[in-house]
Parts: structure tokens; sequence; C-alpha cells
């Protein structure tokens, strides 16, 4: 037989899908299923008792691929449930032997009371019902106690309202069932008064227990992480006062240029990453996408580069990121020593500003075969709906590489360059190079470059991202 | 050129001797401390022109550089502070500088680059650097397109004062910024100047809270 290992409820559905999935789960034609419930239905309404209880406690298809303990109904406990309401239930399976539906088995057994219940007092049998009812009160309120508490053992992050709905319910059940115990007894005497108070305080506890449970675990939690916390903090400061001080001064002391700055700055910045936990939460921010990188191409340059980023926080778009790349690592091989990176992030556009003070760049002398400043910057901007200008950087000095792409680029369109970048007012310094904005004016010409490698590898640095 | 009187303060014994060996010979090293209470006490006594102030300094109420020019306003009115973190951390610099602090760079500055700072303070200048630039084009709204309508106003940069430290902010000297901006080195001191005020000033919110939130300035 095609038996299913648990109980579900099939999505497509006549009333509430139980009796498919029990027949689906027994093997057994639903039409047998059917009949059977009708015929229990009959019996003073246990079949429909029965029914809502499946209904309730049994997972609808999809969610049951990976039943959860308390919704499944084929642990041992669980088929001995169904057994006794009489469905003959589904094989055990070890791994479920540890932890019983003990929900499902108080709610079932509440149930059963009340249906047998309902038939004897049909059949005309004197049934205690002042007993009978307030205790099938309690069951409830138990099964749904446990319930919580089995959810929280398990770590099951239940949400708040339906934890408060949960417990209160249970709350309110156990002290009806209790009180109701209480009022209903006839003859009161010592005994009963005494298991009346015992019960409710049991009852009250077992209700409780689970926030006493969390309560504690998420005092010890909290206690832990202060711990932890604090002991950062104290090596944090330590490490401040010292190792930084220190790495600061050898920086200071070596040159910009120097292996042992370049080291000390590697170590000072992986510290600092460190100590303040910078990483932020997205790590495809643009402004720390830039940082990565300036630190991945200082370990192999002998650079140092000053990153200021200002502005709102943006996913990087790849051909500014990849453009920018590239304008770092020509500063880095031709001009070295301190190159400033300039990040704004404005409501119209990104601007993104790359100087050095090395000797400057010319476009005109480069190679025609040489591909990559025109492709890897101007030309991949371009394609963006971007802008890209090289010239002399400060005070007619080293080069200065801008980017500037539209937000509106940014998003899915990149249609429609943005504003262009307002030129650089540069007295014409000793560098002669080209005014950058003719660059982009003239993609078609065939592309030069002033990097010594070849032009792919741009492209494959792309996807490489450090 | 009169040498210029500053002292060092700094917890740090090794950073306060290599400063000390680095600077420039147009400036006299009268002094050095190295806790807060070192430090008004230093200041009280011998009056230097510039104190190069380390940003976390032990002793005092714990409230490090701040406190140390707080509390030395009253002895030594005249003498000015340039405030030295290796911190970076926005609350902190913004804190001195709140203080009164003329200006902020980091300790990996050279000691060329610190004797310079040193002196433009000394002359009455702001020194900002890249990153402080950065932070207050930031903390200000300039990239939000906040622009101040009137001189007068401190809670936002002028059209002008923007595009100074825009550019410092991407590593520009102050002559550079002169050339690039067609005006005079004494009008782009006077925009810092007047920046910085309005950083000490200011009550724009996004200046303390900015500061605590990202520790990346």
């Amino acid at each position: 037989m095609d038996t299913t290992a648990t109980i579900v409820r099939p999505r497509l559905r006549v009333v509430g899908g139980v009796c498919a999935g029990v027949a689906d789960h027994l093997g057994v034609p639903v039409a047998v299923v059917r009949t059977v419930a009708v015929l229990l239905a009959l019996c003073g309404g246990a079949g429909i008792l029965l029914y809502a209880w499946l209904w309730a406690t049994t997972p609808v298809a999809e969610a049951a691929r990976e039943p959860r303990m308390r919704e499944s109904l084929t642990s041992p406990a669980g088929s001995r449930t169904s057994g006794a309401a009489g469905e003959p239930g589904g094989g055990p399976r070890a791994e479920q032997l540890r932890r019983a539906p003990v929900t499902e088995i108080l709610l079932g057994l509440a149930l059963i009371g009340a249906g047998g219940a309902l038939v004897a007092s049909r059949l005309g049998v004197e049934v205690p019902l002042a007993v009978v009812i307030p205790g099938i009160v309690v069951l409830a309120g138990v099964a749904l106690a446990w319930r919580q508490f089995a959810d929280l053992r398990a770590g099951g992050t239940a949400s708040g309202p339906t934890l408060v709905v949960r417990s209160l319910g249970a709350l309110v059940l156990v002290a009806t069932g209790i009180l109701l115990f209480f009022i209903t007894g006839e003859t009161p005497n010592v005994w009963t008064v005494v298991v009346a108070a015992v019960s409710v305080l049991l009852g009250v506890g077992l209700v409780a227990l689970p926030w006493v449970v969390r309560l504690a675990r998420d005092l010890g939690a909290e206690r832990a992480a202060h711990e932890r916390a604090a002991e950062r903090a104290e090596i944090a400061a330590h490490l401040h006062d010292s190792v930084l001080q220190t790495l600061a001064l050898i920086q200071q002391k070596a040159g910009a240029q120097s292996e042992a700055a370049r080291l000390a700055r590697a170590q000072e910045r992986e510290l600092r990453d460190w100590l303040f936990d910078t990483a932020p939460a997205d790590d495809r921010d643009l402004a720390s996408e830039l940082r990565r990188l300036a630190a991945v191409i200082e370990e192999d340059h002998a650079v140092r580069f000053e990153l200021v980023t200002v502005g709102a926080s943006v996913p990087a778009p790849e051909s500014l990121l990849a453009a920018g790349r590239e304008a770092m690592l020509n500063a880095a091989r031709h001009a070295g020593g301190d190159v400033s990176i300039f990040l704004e992030v404005g409501r119209e556009r990104i601007e993104l500003i790359v100087t050095d003070r090395g000797p400057g760049v010319n476009l005109d002398a480069i190679p025609a075969d040489r591909l990559g400043v025109r492709e890897s910057i101007i030309g991949r901007l371009k394609r963006a709906g971007g802008t890209a200008a090289i010239g002399p950087g400060r005070g007619g000095t080293g080069t200065e590489v801008r980017l500037t792409l539209p937000v509106a680029a940014t998003a899915a369109s990149a249609q429609g360059a943005g504003p262009l970048a307002p030129e650089a007012a540069v007295p014409a310094g000793p560098a002669p190079t080209e005014p950058a904005s003719s660059a982009p004016a003239d993609p078609a010409r065939p592309a030069g470059s002033d990097s010594p490698e070849p032009a792919s590898s741009g492209a494959e640095r792309e996807n490489g991202a450090p | 050129m009169t040498e210029l009187r500053i002292a060092i303060v700094d917890d740090h014994s090794i950073f306060r001797s290599g400063l000390r060996a680095e600077l420039d010979a147009g400036l006299e090293v009268v002094g050095e401390a190295a806790t807060v209470d070192e430090a008004i006490a230093l200041v009280g006594a011998v009056r230097p022109r510039v104190v190069l102030l380390d940003v976390h300094l032990p002793g005092g109420n714990g409230g490090g550089g701040a406190e140390v020019i707080q509390r030395s306003a009253a002895s030594s009115p005249e003498t000015l502070f340039l405030a030295l973190s290796v911190s970076d951390a926005a609350d902190d610099v913004v804190r001195v500088i709140r203080a009164g602090a003329r200006g902020y760079i980091t300790k990996s500055s050279s000691g060329a680059e610190v004797s310079d700072a040193a002196r433009r303070v000394a002359d009455g200048d702001a020194v900002f650097s890249p990153r402080l630039a950065g932070f207050v084009l930031d903390a200000f709204g300039a990239a939000a397109g906040e622009t101040a309508a009137t001189h007068d106003e401190l809670d936002r940069l002028s059209q002008r004062e923007q595009e100074v430290m825009r550019l410092i902010a991407r590593g520009y000297s102050y002559r550079e910024v002169a050339t690039e901006l067609y005006i005079s080195v004494k009008t782009v001191e006077t925009h810092v100047s007047a920046v910085l005020r309005k950083l000490q000033l200011s009550n724009r919110h996004e200046l303390t809270a900015w500061a605590l939130e990202r520790k990346l300035l």
C-alpha cells in the first residue's frame, strides 16, 4: 500500500480534507472512510467530534513535508489515541518515539470524553456531568498549556499574539475547570478543598511554567551577551590604546609609500574593523564595497587610499563599481602614494572621484590597441547611462577620474545620461592631458589604454569581487 | 618667524616622543602631558599657543580631550587646540570640536602635516581632515541638497562652504582649493572657519545622532 507516513489533509478537499487524509494514510478508499465517518457522526455526534479533532490537529499537505512533531499523528501514543477513537494507527517511527504529541492526546481525550458522555446520556445512563464537564475543560486547558511549553522547548518561534491567546486560553480553561470542580462538589469537606487548592496551584503553575522557563533563559542569555560585550569593550579599549597607536606611529614615521606603512595600515584596518564592528548590515553597500576594494588594492600596491563617503547608503551599481575599481587600480599602479577617493551619493546622481598625485595621464599618448581606460572606465559607465571624465588632478598635477552616474540609471533603466558633472575648472597644468569630457563623446574611436594588461583583465576582474 | 610654542598631550609616551622628533624646527615643544589633569595643569602653567591634543585621555572626569579644552579655557584663554585622534570615530571628534578644538587630524599624519596644521591653527584658521569634511557634508545635509539660504544660518552650509568642504574631502590643500575655486587662500580659510563655527554651534541633531550611529568619520 502506498500510504503516507502521517495524516495530511490534501489541498483539494470536500469539507475539511480529513477523510481524504485518513484514507491516504491508511491506504483505504475514501468512500469507506467517509461512510465510517458518517456512521460515527450518527452515534451521538462522536464522528463529528472526531472529525473536528482530526481537522484541528492534522497539517495541510504542503506544510507537512517536514511534519512537526506536535502536528503529526504517527507516533505510537498518537496512533493509540486514534486507535481508541476507532481508527487503526499508522506505523511508529523510531525517531519520533522521543516526544509524544501530548497536546493532541489530551485534546483527543477531552473530545472523546465529551463524545462518550453525550452518547451515554442519550442512552439514558446516569452520567455525572458535574464531574465530566470540568474534567474535560481541565484536560483541554492542560493540553493547551503543554503545547505552549513544547513550543518553547523546541525553540519554536510562535508569534507574540498567538502565544498570548493560547496562554490566556489555557489559563482560563484550567481555572474554570478547577472552579467548577470546587463549586459542583456536593459535600465539600477538607479533602475536596485541599485537592481544589492544589489543583489551582498546579494549573496556574503549569500555565506559568513556560513564561518562567523563558524568562530564566532570556535572563541567562542577556547576562551572557552583556558579559561578552563588556569583555569585548575592555579588549577593544586596550587594543585601541596600545596597538592602534603604535600602528599610527609606524605609518607616521615610515611614510605612505613604504612597505612598513603599508603593512601597518593593513593591520590597522583589520583591527579597526574588528574593534568598531564597522561591517555594515548591507554588504553590497557602495561605500563598503569601495572600502573593501581599497583594502585589497593597498595590499598589493604602494598606495594609500583616503576614502571619504558622503550621503546615503546605496547598493553598489555594478558599472560604477567596476569603473571605480579600474580607476583605483590605475592610480595604484601608475601614481601610488596618497590617493583620495571621494564618493558622494546625492539625490540625483552618484559621484565617485579618484584623485592621485602621480605623473598624470595622457589619453592621446596611449596606444590604440590598449583598451583599459577607454573601455573599462569610460565605455562601461557610458553604457550604464553615466559619464566619466579623466583629467589633471588638483593644481594641475596627477590624475583625476570623475565618474558620475544618475541615480535613475542605477535602477533598472540604463537609459538617458544624467547631468554631466560640472567640469573642473582647472588651469592648464603641466601634464599635457586631454580634456576628459571629449572621451565619452567619441566612444566609437578605437579605444586606448595606459594599462599594461590586456583589456580582458578588466572585465574578468568584474566578476572576481574581493 | 618666532617659534611656535606647542604642547603635546597624549597618554602614550612613545607617540609623544615620536611626534616631538618629527615636528618642524619652527615648533618648540614646551611641555608634554599624559592625562587630563596633567594637561590642564600644564596648559595653565606654560600657556602654549597650540596644544596637540589626543581625543582619548585618561584621568579627570573621564571627558578626555574635550574636558581638557573646557577646563583650560579659564586659565589660558589664548591657547588653541588641535585634536589628534587615532579612533576616527565621529562622536569623539565632534565632541572635541564642539568643546572648542580648532581642528582635527589623524594620528597617522606625517610630522610635516602636523606641523603645518599646528601653524594654521596658530594663525587662527581651522583644520579639517578629509574625513571631517566628509562628515560635515553629511551632517549638514549637503548630499541631500540642503543649502543655507542666509549667511548666518547655523544648521546648513552655504553653497560655497559646500564646495570648499567637497574639495577638502577630496584631499585638496587650502591652496589647491583656492586655485580650483578662483578665490584667495584667505577666503578658503574664512569659509572653513565658518564651517567650524557651525559645527560647534549648530543644533542639528545629525551632528550627535549621526555620529553615534555611524562610527566612520
